[in-house]
């Protein structure tokens, strides 16, 4: 099983190297050979010189493309070098290393195609809960969800997912760019993939700046819950021509 | 409409002509949007210069007024040239992103390749 952990940075000099230090600190510890590869996201701080300094495996955007078109990137890596499982790892310290062979489980086990690690399906995993507004969003994004696709997806902005060899070429060919989490879940259910979702537990992150801006929040949502109807229909035309 | 206006009004359309030909030339615009934009000057020419043009097709469609259908026409026409352009921005943007994907890959692959042939 060859796993790939991708790595979107957007100016994380402070986080990059201890995230990806911990990775080889675990799999040294575990005897394991998890692979990683950072997607600088054409950062304007000293990201790139962190990286090569210090031979992180990584790719180089050349213009900023934003968290989607980074994520892709990560997901073209890991369909072009043929790995089994490509997991979605914040660079910022938010996500724990310790949790991948968790999530990767239910993939290896050919259960699933899809994992998404939850902050909220067991609240004592994880301590940081996140913000009541974050929360109060993913709970109506959940809510749309479950209406439009049957299936209850607790914590769909979450940014921890495993994806098996099919999605990684579907995501490889075409990933939703604007609002990458929740409309990749909700193509990936109408297209019948099969989802679970695992407890995990996330930190704070420890330095750098957040991707969602607060006071965006509401702008985001309307978007986000248009963006997901939208996906729900365009698929069920599709799915019925067939 | 006095002589001199509709004189000078022609030659304004024959100059914008001319500047969406020259432009073409120049590889400054594609020649689908030749046709869209000279068409729309050459109607003009047309209504200028036919005597109560605009009058009658007015009064042929019903509007009550004729300069209500040059403001109609004139809206939908704008309306349906930024839709077009929205979509092809949207087209131009995804396929952006895949060229810098795939460019940053290619680097990527051409570094690793370089530091091997050194090693060897």
């Amino acid at each position: 099983m060859k796993i790939l952990l991708i790595i979107p940075a957007y100016n994380e000099e402070e986080n990059i190297l201890n995230t990806c230090n911990s990775i080889e600190k675990y799999n040294k510890i575990n005897n394991k050979n998890i692979e990683y590869v950072v997607i600088n996201d054409g950062s304007t701080d000293n990201t790139l010189k962190v990286l090569r300094e210090n031979k992180l495996n990584h790719v180089n955007l050349i213009k900023n493309l934003g968290i989607g078109g980074a994520v892709q990137t990560g997901y073209k890596y890991a369909y072009e070098n043929g790995y089994d499982i490509a997991i979605q790892f914040d660079g910022d310290g938010q996500h724990d290393v310790n949790y991948v062979e968790k999530i990767c489980k239910p993939i290896i086990e050919g259960q699933v195609d899809m994992v998404i690690g939850t902050r909220y399906l067991n609240k004592e995993e994880s301590k940081f809960q996140s913000t009541f507004m974050r929360r109060l969003g993913s709970n109506i994004i959940s809510f749309f969800i479950r209406i439009l696709c049957g299936k209850k997806i607790t914590d769909p902005t979450s940014g921890f997912r495993a994806a098996n060899k099919n999605v990684i070429e579907k995501f490889a060919k075409e990933y939703p760019t604007e609002y990458p989490e929740p409309e990749s879940t909700v193509q990936l259910l109408v297209n019948k993939y099969k989802i679970i979702e695992v407890p995990v537990s996330m930190n704070e992150r420890v330095g750098g700046v957040s991707s969602i801006r607060f006071g965006k929040t509401v702008d985001y949502m309307v978007k986000v819950v248009l963006a997901i109807i939208i996906d729900s229909i365009s698929f069920r035309r599709k799915r019925r021509k067939k | 409409m006095q002589n001199s206006l509709k004189i000078a009004l022609v030659v304004i359309l024959l100059i914008y002509l001319f500047i969406i030909l020259k432009s073409v030339k120049k590889k400054n615009m594609r020649i689908n949007y030749l046709i869209f934009w000279s068409i729309t000057g050459i109607i003009l020419i047309i209504a200028l210069l036919v005597p109560n043009f605009v009058d009658n097709v007015s009064k042929f469609l019903g509007f009550e007024l004729p300069i209500n259908m040059i403001f109609s026409f004139a809206i939908f026409i704008a309306l349906y040239l930024i839709f077009d352009l929205t979509k092809l921005i949207t087209k131009e943007q995804n396929n952006n992103i895949t060229l810098i994907q795939e460019i940053s890959m290619l680097k990527k692959r051409i570094d690793e390749l370089e530091r091997k042939n050194k090693n060897n």
